[in-house]
């Protein structure tokens, strides 16, 4: 059977929602293709056959993360990332995970500012279970006081974890909610503490009416399986779902940042450490692509231009790391640095901020951006090792940006980088007055 | 068959990807390491990825990343290797420079003396991760007075006191053709593959290679509790465990299978009752590791500092209970699902498979252990399950290690063990 007769199979006798259409194909690097459904309800249905081992990763995207979250609900998207695994109409506790590890799934979620992403990587002949489990938490989960009060408690001890008992996570905590005083993205993703303390299961029964329906999800699979097997699995699991109003977003967007806002903390370290942000262009946006590959010039890497400052002819930090934010609207790029023995976290700011500069000022050779070329490049293709990889690079994509082969869009866009284009987005982004600072100082217990 | 004085070498070509990734290892690592030179064979390693070929580690790095490629080096107790990736356009480039690596290590002073700067900041800066503190105390009083228990990287101590002289003897150790093993998978035959592990090792010593003469650990007597104390914890780490097993154990299988009930996933028992029913730990888990010898049995788990002691009580009446009544023939069956059915991750990329023919090799595993691994699995009987733990499994001589801030949890932790034989406290900043 071909594409053509299976469409009017499963159309004949489906009502409007769960009717399915092909809504477009698209390569996925040099020999892959990614195929496009859309059921009446809205779901999204993306198929990407790859048949290099007897597996199929199937993965669940939700276009709500923590951006879509009210100030005093903040960690609501995480939490109930954590209560998707619980009961059902018709699976009692645990049931969910426990038919999944029956037949040898791995599963796994995570939620972030855009997003909340459930996964799935089964034996080839595991698909059909899954397919109908995942369709049954997304209509038909049970939110119960013990459920949410046990899975509250258990975000705090991640909180505890991640967070109040972590140096680095406890200060991007507090960076971000320095460089944000407006947008959404201030809040951090598992949410404040008396926050989670304080949610109730009605919370999370409107949040879950609210944005647990197809027309707000993405499926991909991807691995050893056909289209048409894929296809018909789906249409059916979900055919019968109804779509639901999503509200609009009410994300107020972030005024630009005009003065250097600096904090200081104090945490039980032997060493200072220091963060700084910067505003980071959305992802979709050109500049990204260059300052993520100008941030790589300054920190990716031992042969970069600050681990070599800092660590190598200073020697006054162990570390120098950067994370550029990849999401829908404007982030930051994050610096971190550890101190080595006792040198001061602004010796480590005066430092960067003179490689800063020189990016400012000069150009950068094509030489170097020719090495954080080849290194992006390798990072992407060992991205793409097995299938959970690859559904994971086409999820998120097709959820930020609305295009699963942007990874390899980004890829062509590298190249077309110049050197003149990382001193642009060096003196746009990269100002002292657009900067965040946060000081990490050694506490007075852990001297 | 390896030829006599070819070098081993393991190929699993996968097409799916323009990507080869190698694996050179040495048969032997930091167990190799001097009394009082701790961390040696990790510095070595390191310093020669840093002066391959007599250059500089910043030269070193940028033709390394200019070639879109990584080169990484791993030391473990057992063996010490060197990981790199290539895009295949750069393939012969690349082995040049991992040539240079191997064969040609400039180690010099002025390199030598950034090395050890470094190292001893981040050994310092260890200090800041609770579950690394817990796992680093665990091993180390676990194996007190065995080989296992000496630190991979070292002390501050030890570190300062490396010499070039150290250096280059550990090298000419470590290093010769016959101790090493190579492994490529991804964009490479077998053919390909062997001109590679020939072009290596035609610039090295023959050598030998060198035998693990490392007795197996043996359990130190009793209950005992050791809390690594640091100031302002809200969470505690706590590691809890005694000796484990190795796949040459005829039970070895069947104890795994009983320990993927107890507490190897999601829905195991262990998890189950300290995260589902009671929320107290993000994470709940039992390991079961090996080396060429039995390494550790352990429960791993973060409550809240309030409710560490009833976690650790909980966590010793679930051992006692998993002892004493074992598993149950249903928990069997899906267990052996499980476990033969998620096999398939173990093997779904040419990575994968050829480490799994590397552990084979480096750790002295039975011969045909992962091909025969789903049949082993499926052969586990209810007996055999129960009797592995009784005969593994000791509920007499445990450790139970606590990161933890020792004035507000020390006293409810130690009533929370029976039997409890002797409690030690280190400061987290100890060397």
């Amino acid at each position: 059977m071909n594409r053509e007769a299976l469409l009017q199979e499963l159309n004949a006798a489906a009502s409007p929602d769960g009717r399915v259409a092909h809504v477009g194909s698209t390569p996925f690097g040099p020999s892959l293709r990614v195929e496009r459904f859309e059921l009446g309800n809205g779901l999204q249905i993306l198929i990407c056959e790859e048949h290099s081992a007897p597996v199929v990763a199937y993965h669940t995207w939700f276009r709500v993360g923590s951006r879509h979250e009210k100030r005093g609900k903040t960690g609501l998207a995480h939490l109930f990332e954590h209560l998707m695994f619980n009961e059902t109409e018709n699976l009692e506790p645990g049931a969910f995970d426990r038919k999944l590890e029956e037949v040898g799934a791995e599963t796994n979620a995570a939620t972030w500012l855009d997003w909340t992403h459930y996964n799935a990587a089964v034996p080839r002949d595991g698909l059909g279970l899954v397919v109908e489990l995942e369709a049954e938490r997304m209509r038909n989960l049970v939110l119960r006081d013990p459920q949410v009060d046990s899975e509250k408690e258990v975000v705090a001890n991640e909180r505890r974890y991640r967070v109040d008992d972590d140096v680095e996570g406890a200060a991007s905590e507090v960076l971000w909610k320095l460089a944000f005083e407006k947008h959404s993205y201030g809040w951090p993703t598992i949410g404040w503490m008396e926050d989670i303390e304080g949610f109730t299961t009605e919370d999370c029964v409107s949040f879950y009416e609210t944005f647990y329906s197809p027309n707000n999800a993405t499926v991909v699979i991807v691995g050893d399986v056909t289209e048409l097997e894929a296809l018909g699995l789906t249409s059916r699991a979900y055919g019968d779902m109804k779509r639901a109003a999503i509200p609009a977003e009410d994300v107020q967007p972030e005024p630009p940042q005009t003065e250097e806002r600096r904090v200081e903390i104090e945490q039980p370290t032997p060493t200072e450490k220091l963060l700084v942000g910067y505003p980071s262009p959305a992802l979709g946006d050109f500049d990204h692509t260059a300052l993520s590959l100008l941030t790589e010039v300054l920190f990716g890497g031992r042969a970069s231009r600050v681990h070599q400052k800092l660590v190598r002819q200073l020697e006054i930090a162990t570390e120098a790391r950067v994370f550029v934010g990849a999401f829908r609207d404007p982030g930051l790029v994050e610096i971190f640095a550890s101190a080595r023995g006792d040198h001061r976290a602004e010796q480590m700011l005066d430092a960067i901020e003179t490689e800063i500069e020189r990016v400012r000022d000069q150009i950068v050779t094509e030489v170097e951006l020719d090495r954080v070329r080849a290194r992006t490049e390798l990072g992407l293709l060992g991205s793409l090792e097995n299938i959970d990889g690859k559904a994971s690079t086409i999820g998120f994509y097709e959820t930020v940006l609305g295009r699963p082969n942007s990874a390899f869009e980004r890829l062509d866009a590298m190249r077309r980088v110049t050197p003149a284009d990382l001193r642009r987005v060096a003196r746009r982004y990269l100002g002292k007055h657009q900067r965040s600072i946060v000081f990490v100082r050694t506490s007075a217990e852990s001297n | 068959m390896k030829k006599p004085g070819s070098p081993s070498v393991l190929v699993e070509p996968s097409d799916a990807l323009p990507l080869v990734w190698i694996t050179v290892s040495a048969r032997t690592g930091a167990l190799e390491d001097p009394a009082g030179k701790e961390g040696l064979t990790r510095a070595t390693t390191r310093l020669m990825r840093r002066t391959g070929g007599g250059l500089s580690p910043h030269d070193l790095d940028v033709r390394i990343d200019s070639l879109g490629a990584s080169l990484t080096v791993d030391i473990s107790q057992s063996v010490a290797a060197f990981h790199a990736a290539v895009i295949t356009r750069s393939l012969d480039q690349l082995v040049d420079l991992l040539v240079d690596v191997l064969a040609r290590p400039g180690f010099s002073e002025g390199e030598l003396g950034h090395l050890k700067r470094e190292t001893e900041g981040e050994l310092v800066e260890m200090r800041d991760s609770d579950a690394s503190l817990a796992r680093r105390w665990f091993r180390r009083k676990l194996f007190e007075g065995h080989p296992y228990g000496r630190p991979i990287s070292g002390t501050l101590a030890t570190t300062s006191s490396f010499t070039r002289a150290d250096i280059v003897a550990t090298y000419e150790k470590t290093v010769a053709a016959q101790n090493l093993v190579f492994a490529f998978s991804g964009d490479i035959d077998q053919a390909r593959g062997e001109q590679v592990a020939q072009r290596v090792v035609s610039a090295l010593p023959a050598g030998e290679i060198r035998h693990d003469t490392v007795p197996e650990p043996e359990a130190r007597p009793g209950r005992r509790l050791l809390i690594v104390d640091k100031p302002e914890r809200t969470q505690t780490q706590i590691l809890i465990g005694g000796l484990g097993s190795h796949p040459r154990d005829e039970d070895h299988v069947a104890l795994h299978v009983a320990n993927t009930i107890f507490g190897g996933t999601f829905t195991a028992r262990l998890t189950q009752e300290v995260r589902a029913k009671r929320g107290w730990s993000y994470g709940a888990y039992s390991s079961l590791p090996f080396d060429r010898r039995r390494r550790a049995f352990s429960m791993w788990t973060f409550p809240k500092a309030t409710d560490a002691a009833p976690c650790i009580r909980l966590e010793l009446e679930l051992l006692k209970q998993w002892h004493q009544e074992g598993v149950t023939a249903e928990e069997l069956e899906w267990a052996k699902s499980y476990l033969v059915r998620s096999h398939a991750f173990a093997v779904d990329t040419a990575a994968k498979r050829v480490g799994m023919k590397l552990d084979a090799d480096l750790y002295d595993l039975p011969r045909g252990y992962y091909e025969r691994y789903e049949d082993n699995v499926r052969a586990v009987t209810l007996g055999e399950a129960n009797a592995a733990i009784q005969r593994r499994i000791s509920l007499d001589d445990l450790l139970v290690t606590v990161v933890g801030t020792e004035s507000e949890i020390g006293a409810d932790v130690q009533k929370a063990i029976d039997d409890l034989a002797h409690t030690e406290v280190v400061p987290f900043d100890s060397d």
